[in-house]
């Protein structure tokens, strides 16, 4: 006796058309890393799982005219190894590079990551830095949301039931563009984040600093920018003391939004810190803080 | 349902439920109680197989996802006489090998690295075991055995 059916899907369509069929609460399956965790603590909230996991344009990464689309059933391994996304958008390279072990990484996707929607996703805070959006398909036909606004709370999104990210687009930042991924964990692998922080940013031909995104991870309920503290930063020459100045507006936005929590007098210590070492990474080319 | 797929070079064809993993199709099914269970969520290693090359925990694998795939699991892992192979020996005489629960991972693990990179780094082999906890030899002896089996592995095929 079995408490769930399992369908494998081959095409999009065919996905489509399980996760749609009536009577029936079937959910997406990709890398399972999240899934099989959650159905040990929570009680079972789906019927049938549908393995999307084989639909070859899911797996793909593929980059044309400067335009970037991860399939949704991308596992992170692939985006580590991915030499476009390794050049173009190092933050995403380094943040997949920190997800869990070698094991964990072969599995788990980017559309997994988004729909379970933890505040401590780690591929997330890079995707919104750079606009991401999510394309959905569901019977009804598709919708493209930014991943910044799909989700909405930890652990929530305005995923419908019957919808399947089936990728994920984004545009190539100039070829100018320096990044960063700071991850703080209890340990160096296998760890979930405590914080983390992607930035990216330009310099313009005077080394003003002409374009900057800032998004921190598990730092409030979902991975959003910071655009106040990207406007203090925009239009200003680079240094120590602007970066200062944007780590106390960061970290005072981040207790406006979460108040005065239990982890309060880390992260507050620790946000300043990690957004200051992504900053002179990025605009002083300091190596050894990133 | 009936899961049909390649189990250490041989064709398997099994019924079991659906919603089982594949750590408890291969324990409980199949016999094979190499693959051990240990945290069931992802984080030790234990459960380690290959799946199509590549390695996973097979406690976060539904069964169903390997059908028409390859699996390897510590029982495929041996010398043309059955014995245990190169890496296996290099674990014994490195001393990598105390209470041996996290043991078959940890081979699992050296093997799926060193079909992909012949001559991985010590950090390159941390990095591999970066999922497979050991709380008995501080992993030293574990880095130890498979750059060893590495380094004769290179030597062998020269």
């Amino acid at each position: 006796m079995s408490n769930y059916d399992y369908a494998i899907a081959q095409t999009i369509e065919d996905a489509v058309s399980l996760l749609n069929e009536p009577g029936k609460r079937s959910i997406p399956l990709a890398g399972g890393t999240d899934v099989f965790v959650a159905l040990r603590v929570n009680d079972l909230w789906f019927d049938r799982l549908v393995d999307v996991g084989r639909i070859p344009e899911m797996r793909q990464i593929r980059e044309e005219g400067g335009k970037v689309s991860l399939g949704g059933a991308v596992q992170f391994k692939q985006a580590v190894e991915n030499p476009t996304l390794r050049e173009r958008v190092s933050f995403l390279s380094a943040a997949c590079e920190s997800i869990g072990g070698p094991a964990i990484r072969n599995a788990g996707t980017f559309g997994g990551n988004i729909a379970n929607a933890a505040a401590c996703a780690d591929s997330l805070p890079a995707l919104v830095c750079l606009e991401a959006e999510a394309h959905l398909c569901s019977a009804k036909g598709e919708r493209v949301v930014p991943v910044e606004e799909l989700v909405t709370a930890p652990h929530k999104t305005q995923i419908e039931h019957g919808e399947l990210i089936t990728h994920i687009t984004f545009t190539l930042p100039p070829k100018k563009a320096r990044s960063c991924f700071i991850k703080i964990g209890r340990r160096k692998a296998q760890s979930i984040s405590r914080l983390s922080i992607a930035v990216i940013g330009t310099l313009d031909e005077d080394g003003i600093i002409d374009y900057v995104r800032i998004c921190p991870g598990a730092a409030v309920a979902t991975p959003v920018r910071f655009r106040n503290v990207e406007q203090t930063l925009i239009g200003k020459r680079p240094g120590k003391e602007l970066f200062a100045a944007a780590g106390d507006q960061l970290v005072a936005e981040m207790i406006e939004s979460t108040g005065r929590r239990w982890s309060t007098p880390y992260k507050e210590v620790a946000l300043k810190t990690i957004a200051e070492r992504a900053l002179a990474n990025i605009f002083l080319q300091d190596e050894s803080s990133c | 349902m009936l899961i049909e797929f390649t189990l250490n070079d041989q064709p398997v064809s099994v019924e079991a439920p659906a919603d089982i993993t594949l750590l408890a199709l291969l324990r409980d099914y199949l016999k094979l109680t190499g693959t051990k269970e240990a945290c069931e969520v992802g984080e030790c290693g234990a459960c380690s197989v290959m799946l199509d090359g590549e390695l996973v925990n097979s406690c976060l694998i539904a069964a169903p996802a390997a059908i028409g795939r390859r699996v390897v699991t510590i029982e495929g892992i041996h010398d043309a006489d059955g014995g245990p192979n190169d890496l296996q020996r290099n674990f014994l005489s490195h001393g990598a090998v105390q209470c041996g629960f996290c043991i078959p991972g940890m081979v699992i693990a050296g093997e799926a690295l060193l079909t992909k990179n012949a001559q991985p780094s010590r950090q390159e082999i941390r990095v591999a075991l970066a999922g497979n906890l050991c709380r008995c030899t501080g992993y030293m002896q574990i880095v130890d055995a498979i750059e060893a089996t590495a380094n004769e592995r290179i030597k062998k095929s020269n």
